[in-house]
């Protein structure tokens, strides 16, 4: 299935279109999504840190999803950077 | 009506003549109620210098729909464990602001002062550690960093996890600006 991860905060240097879209088996979790993006991105924006991916979590518009979640049918997801508000 | 307001106030479409975006005033009409003898409030701005640098402004990114989520879940969760009446307000700006401008409040209203003063402090702590909201400083030699931050990637700590454990709240292992 096509992924469409929408991009926020310091990953957003990353892609200036502000997403990326990646083809991800049907049945898959959150954790090969990341080791996907992970490989997507050493490849096309090398200088986003790996480590920065590691610390980054995956969500839907309701929730944080962890590793161990599957994709939602939608394909729809948002990479969150470590947070900085107030 | 609900005893929880939440709302991401985007700079780009609030007018520079309006009196303020992020209103101190509006929070404490929401908190307040005959039932209600004490409120606080916490206002965040923006300030000139962080981690020794002069700072110009501020850009605030937010992930909206699941920023009101969190405001919503952690007013909840501030409810709970006050465990009477309460009403909780939370506004945080997005966009780009200047110094001085108002980047977030929290107030609380309670019947007495000791609920509503660990409702506002849970509630702005728990803000700036899960709501999906990220920092990108601007400084005076024409430089931006996004703000070190805190991983989404594990369950909430336990020490966030109560009202009366707030002195806690920042115990964990990277340093914060704020």
């Amino acid at each position: 299935m096509k992924v469409r991860i929408t991009l926020f905060g310091a990953l957003r240097d990353a892609d200036t279109r502000g997403f990326i879209e990646l083809e991800a088996p049907d049945a898959c979790t959150i954790g090969t999504l990341r080791d996907l993006l992970r490989d997507h991105l050493r490849e096309n924006a090398p200088h986003i840190s790996v480590n920065l991916v590691q610390r980054c979590a995956f969500a839907s518009d309701d929730e944080i999803l962890h590793n161990h979640r599957t994709l939602p049918e939608s394909g729809q997801l948002a990479i969150l950077p470590p947070v900085s508000g107030g | 009506m609900s005893d929880i307001y939440t709302a991401v106030v985007d700079m780009s479409t609030t007018s520079p003549d309006s009196a303020t975006p992020l209103d101190p005033a509006a929070a404490l009409a929401f908190v307040s109620d005959p039932r209600f003898g004490g409120i606080d409030m916490f206002v965040g701005k923006v300030r000139e210098h962080n981690l020794g640098r002069l700072v110009t402004g501020i850009s605030y990114d937010l992930f909206e729909p699941l920023a009101l989520r969190t405001f919503q879940a952690i007013g909840e969760r501030a409810r709970s464990q006050i465990g009477g009446p309460m009403k909780l307000y939370i506004a945080h700006a997005k966009g780009d602001l200047r110094i001085g401008d108002v980047a977030v409040i929290v107030a609380a209203g309670t019947p007495h002062r000791d609920e509503a003063f660990r409702a506002c402090r849970f509630a702005i702590e728990a803000v700036k550690h899960e709501a999906p909201i990220w920092k990108q400083e601007h400084y005076i030699d024409g430089d931006s960093a996004w703000s070190e931050g805190c991983s989404l990637c594990e369950e909430p700590r336990d020490a966030e996890g109560t009202v009366a454990k707030h002195e806690n709240a920042e115990g964990h292992s990277h340093t914060h600006g704020h």
